[in-house]
């Protein structure tokens, strides 16, 4: 994180492109992570609640706990990082702007949460699944919306 | 550079998600030796007494995600001591270097029960008990320095 806060960007052309490659490449990480969890856990009430808790009418067991927190302690790892290095750039270029503080305070609440909420939604009931879901969503559109708003920013001015 | 106490909301937050991570690894070791089926107590005595037979397949499988994941994370957390002006720069490097050294000790210490060298699972306990403790110690040192 020093470099991001010691170069001066305007004379650091490298700096800027490997800030711009990094938050792209982060960008379509985001994407693929919500088409990785359709893949495997579903991304609809019905398919995610027949992940999470089986189907005795089509005899589908559940999903296994040690599975489940295998993909919740992988997700807060992944999720750690990516944030981390968006919302420290994010920070780096948009440090004047007053929402700034309250989309990094978001973009973490989010990613914090969500696997927490699949856990919660494993042990309780199917009404914390709609939560979880509601909040995968959102984090991950807050995250790719702050990386737009980065590349808009190093690329485009 | 303005606003640079903009940077002290991702610092605080990766303190969090360490915890949750180290919490979750926690609970996965011990599910994988039996927790589900027992009490933490219990499960604690198992690994201690009988500790879960492991292969060199299984080893290899978990301690090759550690070792990048694991090493990745302490560099990123100890280095934020480098803009620490409330702890010295010598205490900072002590405690990094005891830390990944008690990392290594702790994704290494099944090899020793899977090879037969060590019958008990002591020092599996022991050794994630100290990563655990020092990671802590670390990460407080960081909250300590916001």
């Amino acid at each position: 994180m020093k470099f991001l806060v010691n170069k001066d960007l305007e004379h650091a052309s490298l700096l800027k492109n490997l800030m711009a490659g990094v938050v792209f490449a982060l960008f379509f990480y985001f994407i693929l992570d919500v088409v990785l969890h359709a893949y495997v856990i579903g991304l609809d009430v019905s398919t995610l609640s027949t992940t999470l808790f089986g189907n005795p009418d089509e005899f589908m067991e559940p999903i296994l706990i040690d599975t489940l927190l295998l993909q919740v302690h992988i997700d807060l790892f992944m999720a750690l990082f990516s944030i981390m290095i968006v919302a420290s750039i994010y920070i780096r270029l948009h440090n004047k702007k007053v929402m700034t503080k309250w989309l990094v305070h978001a973009l973490f609440i989010l990613g914090l949460f969500t696997p927490i909420l699949l856990m919660i939604a494993y042990f309780t009931n199917v009404w914390f699944i709609t939560i979880w879901l509601v909040t995968f969503i959102l984090g991950h559109l807050l995250a790719m919306w702050m990386s737009l708003l980065i590349l808009k920013k190093l690329l485009f001015k | 550079m303005k606003k640079l106490h903009l940077y002290h909301i991702p610092i605080a937050y990766m303190l969090l998600y360490v915890v949750a991570i180290l919490i979750s690894g926690i609970w996965l070791f011990l599910l994988s030796q039996g927790l589900a089926s027992a009490d933490i107590l219990q499960t604690l005595t198992h690994i201690a007494t009988t500790p879960e037979p492991k292969s060199l397949h299984n080893f290899i499988e978990v301690a090759t995600p550690h070792m990048f994941a694991i090493g990745t994370l302490i560099f990123v957390v100890a280095h934020f001591m480098l803009f620490s002006t409330n702890v010295s720069k010598k205490f900072s490097l002590r405690i990094s270097l005891m830390l990944f050294t008690v990392a290594l000790f702790n994704v290494l210490a099944y090899l020793f029960i899977s090879f037969g060298l060590v019958v008990s699972g002591w020092i599996k306990l022991f050794s994630l008990a100290l990563f655990v403790l020092v990671f802590l110690f670390m990460l407080g040192m960081v909250a300590f320095s916001l």
